[in-house]
């Protein structure tokens, strides 16, 4: 990807968009925990509202860091998002309610680190690199755990790591059919790794604009969610899913149209079946 | 790619402040570990772990990879991203070992079967894209930064087409693909095999369950691990090359000694976080 | 033992032959959307004022989107396979709605990349999205159909211990790394600059140029289509059916052997014969096409 970036500045700071996306996300995900008070598994969708509220200010964070041009292409950034993220968030889990904090925390120092190697023992020197890496981190972490409280209707490590599985009409506790046991953990990485992304990977070049992003960042978080919840049919009671399914199809034919508006508006022109304008004169 | 030719402060040179912190930051995780855990199974994860690491990132410099251009024949190298054709051998590598470490318990012949593993995967990759270069484009391989390769000793220069940087692979950057293979399948298969001796052996005490219950949880949390420490080591060490590179006798192939200190940090703090799952 | 081994094999040998068809089906599919490096070509002509008629589908490079793709498959097809679906089904259900999302990132990816080309006058063209994102779909079903299966076998069949979406993940990398490793060339540079001299690499000068086009009319990424499937997406394929047949059968017949390093060393005479391989054609293609004039200048 040798496409230049040109940095344009407009629209919504930066610091806007990561104080709302990490506050909406934490207190999304706590949201959750209205299943714990409840005693049911109705509240789960709240963990997917909350990887897209990660999700629209990770596109936000990559594009703030890779608006600099760092040498390889985007789709790393998300890599070193989850890879780290995960970790931290694994280990978090263990911490039952104060989970998510604990995740950010962790999440916050690896990041840190991770920023400090790349721009001062590998000489990067990019002046975002170590906040960008705290952020991605965060948010790769915040990321996952939405989508473990979405699809187990919870986010400590005991719920994670066990589920139930139905033979002959009784139901028996299976380590297999879980979130980490199934390796669920292995495909929501991915989902949330290619989601945040590729809203700025697409999105790059001269006409960027922020909004047209942001909204394609909501688009890849509902889409992701929609298969999330069709997967947490297999770990949740079947109603909890389905309020899940449906919150993220309203949500994902929203953003998708609102998108498809945007692209209409940011377009050079919107043809169809025609041939390639004559532009000798440029 | 422009801020970064922009820059050539960010060349070979180490900074050597921040490597001498980047050092401390790696005995004080090694010191808390042992402190916290004492001189048990979890310390010697820790170590196969940063060992792991190193692995991995020393391998990716010797992966050839072209990026952009070389899909259009104007650099040498494999037409791909380095950090994620790294991944996939390594990770090629991981699904050997992990199913040699099914059947034995020597650690060694699961780390060498994992590093074959990632060998064969490069080897069979860069065959095709030598087989490719010649019989699908007419392209002979020519390297652009040495003028003979160091193994074959076959002339470069007059090989190369006009108006490029060189094509295809030279015998060099071959094995360089092969070597760097092999790097990131043994030092992904010691992460997950480090990970996984570990949580075998206390994830059953911690979840009051049998081994057997557990094995599922176990497999998955190391190989979890395992995937993210490797992107991030790779793409860490990506960094480092700013995404393209030739092989072994590249000049960018230098600054590896950088890369090795920055991924022993990264997979010691990985690392550390990865065993407190389950040891603290 | 000997029933075990040759059921063992009977599996590495279908395993083998799925992933053969992935590897083809990924390359294609993935040269239609201009997917992977040659991407960068087809974002850069209309800034060079070539504006065409290509689709550009850039979702992420090719061993991340597959890596997705394939890790999303597996894990739809194991929480079916968790809610007791019969597995064909699974596989199936799982592949098919992997594939709407692999449609819908390759619709936003277009949408977006030419929406930000506005300034150099690239325009959307709604016709190209409808008819190449159904094809890409479509090539994208067999990839993911055909690896998750593989996957499938491995874990069920074989006995391998990770868990099908862990599986995923592995080789859909690896699908995504081996296809454009051995793909992007022969469309990067053969297709998209046949314009340019045989036989040598695209001058730099050159770059953007892309062929726009076709026998008849303005080129299209079906025309693409049909040239990777000439020899990229075949020569994917088998490296990738390679990649997995080899690294299965050394393990299925010589785990046993020497405590485990039989496989071992099999493994390493199998990188051998490649080594070998490689080096006579390089050898043969230095002595058949010749060296070029020298350059007077390399400066570059």
């Amino acid at each position: 990807m040798t496409v230049k970036v040109e940095k344009i500045e407009g629209g919504i700071p930066h610091n806007t968009i990561m104080v709302a996306g990490l506050i909406a996300s934490v207190i999304l995900i706590y949201l959750t925990y209205a299943n714990v008070l409840t005693g049911t598994a109705y509240f789960s969708f709240f963990g997917g509202l909350a990887t897209v509220a990660a999700l629209v200010w990770g596109s936000h964070a990559i594009k703030h860091l890779c608006s600099y041009g760092i040498g390889t292409g985007v789709p790393s950034a998300g890599m070193i998002a989850f890879g780290s993220g995960v970790i931290a968030m694994l280990f978090a889990t263990k911490y039952g309610v104060a989970a998510p904090i604990v995740a950010v925390i962790v999440a916050a120092i690896l990041g840190a680190i991770f920023g400090y190697l790349a721009n001062n023992v590998l000489s990067m020197r990019i002046p975002v690199m170590i906040i960008s890496l705290i952020e991605l981190s965060v948010i790769g972490a915040l990321t996952l755990m939405g989508y473990a409280a979405m699809m187990t209707g919870s986010f400590n490590l005991t719920a994670l790591t066990t589920g139930s599985i139905a033979i002959l009409g009784m139901s028996l506790p299976s380590y297999y059919v879980s979130f980490i046991g199934g390796a669920l953990i292995a495909t929501v990485f991915m989902l949330g790794a290619i989601a945040i992304q590729h809203p700025f990977n697409a999105c790059l070049g001269p006409n960027w604009t922020q909004d047209r992003m942001l909204t394609l960042a909501a688009e890849c978080g509902f889409l992701s969610m929609i298969v999330a919840a069709i997967m947490s049919m297999a770990l949740i009671p079947m109603g909890a899913a389905l309020i899940s399914l449906f919150v993220a199809v309203i949500g994902w034919y929203y953003t998708y149209a609102k998108y498809i508006e945007l692209s209409r508006r940011d377009a050079a022109a919107w043809l169809d079946s025609k041939p390639i304008p004559d532009v000798e004169g440029q | 790619m422009s801020a970064v030719a922009a820059k050539p402060t960010a060349g070979g040179a180490m900074d050597v402040t921040a490597t001498i912190i980047g050092i401390i930051i790696l005995l004080v995780v090694i010191a808390l570990t042992y402190f916290l855990v004492g001189p048990g199974l979890a310390f010697m994860a820790l170590i196969g772990i940063i060992v792991g690491g190193i692995l991995v990132a020393f391998g990716v410099h010797f992966v050839p990879v072209g990026g952009a251009p070389a899909a259009m024949g104007q650099a040498p190298g494999i037409a791909t991203g380095v950090a994620m054709l790294a991944a996939g051998a390594g990770l090629a590598g991981l699904f050997g070992g992990a199913w040699a470490a099914q059947t034995t318990d020597n650690l060694l012949v699961i780390v060498v079967t994992g590093a074959v593993g990632g060998g064969l995967m490069m080897a069979i990759t860069c065959m095709f894209v030598t087989f490719i270069y010649v019989f699908g484009m007419g392209i002979p391989n020519a390297s652009g930064k040495v003028a003979k390769d160091p193994i074959t000793g076959d002339t470069q220069t007059e090989y190369k087409s006009q108006g490029t940087e060189g094509h295809g692979l030279p015998f060099i950057s071959y094995v360089g693909g092969v070597i760097g293979g092999l790097f990131g399948g043994a030092g992904g298969t010691l992460i997950y095999i480090m990970l996984l001796n570990l949580y075998n052996e206390e994830l059953p005490g911690m979840m009051n369950a049998l081994p057997a219950q557990v094995l599922p949880i176990a497999v998955t949390l190391a190989g979890m691990f395992a995937i993210g420490m490797f992107l991030v080591n790779a793409v860490l060490a990506a960094y480092n090359i700013t995404g393209t590179i030739e092989g072994p006798h590249d000049p960018k192939f230098k600054r590896f000694p950088r890369a090795i200190v920055a991924s022993a940090v990264a997979s010691a703090v990985c690392g550390i976080v990865a065993i407190m799952i389950v040891a603290v | 033992m000997v029933e075990s081994i040759v059921f063992g094999i009977g599996i590495t040998a279908l395993a083998g032959a799925l992933a053969t068809v992935a590897g083809a089906a990924e390359n294609v599919e993935s040269d239609i959307g201009s997917q992977g490096d040659p991407n960068s070509q087809v974002q850069l002509a209309p800034q060079m004022g070539y504006i065409h008629r290509i689709f550009n589908k850039a979702v992420a490079g090719e061993p991340p989107a597959y890596g997705l793709w394939i890790a999303l498959g597996a894990g739809l097809a194991w929480a079916f396979l968790a809610m007791q679906i019969n597995p064909i089904l699974a596989l199936v259900l799982g592949s098919s709605l992997a594939v709407f999302v692999q449609g819908v990132y390759a619709t936003t990816a277009y949408l977006g990349r030419t929406a930000s080309l506005a300034k150099f006058g690239q325009p959307v063209y709604v016709d190209i999205l409808k008819s190449m994102t159904t094809v890409t779909m479509a090539h994208a079903f067999v990839a993911i159909f055909t690896t998750v299966t593989m996957c499938y076998l491995i874990n069920a069949a074989l006995g391998h211990p990770f868990p099908l979406p862990l599986l995923g993940i592995v080789w859909g990398i690896a699908l995504g790394a081996a296809g454009s490793a051995t793909g992007n060339p022969f469309y990067g540079k053969e297709r998209q600059y046949q314009n340019q001299k045989y036989g040598a690499g695209v001058p730099i000068a050159a770059s953007g140029n892309i062929v726009r086009f076709a026998e008849a009319g303005e080129r299209n990424s079906l025309d693409n289509g049909w040239f990777s499937a000439r020899l990229g997406g075949p020569a994917s394929g088998v490296c990738f059916g390679l990649i997995v047949f080899l690294e299965l059968w050394r393990t299925v017949l010589f785990e046993e052997v020497g405590s485990g390093w039989g496989a071992i060393v099999m493994g390493i005479i199998i990188i051998l014969v490649f080594m070998v391989i490689d080096r006579y054609i390089e050898v043969w293609a230095r002595k058949n096409y010749g060296p070029f004039v020298k350059p007077e200048e390399t400066s570059s």
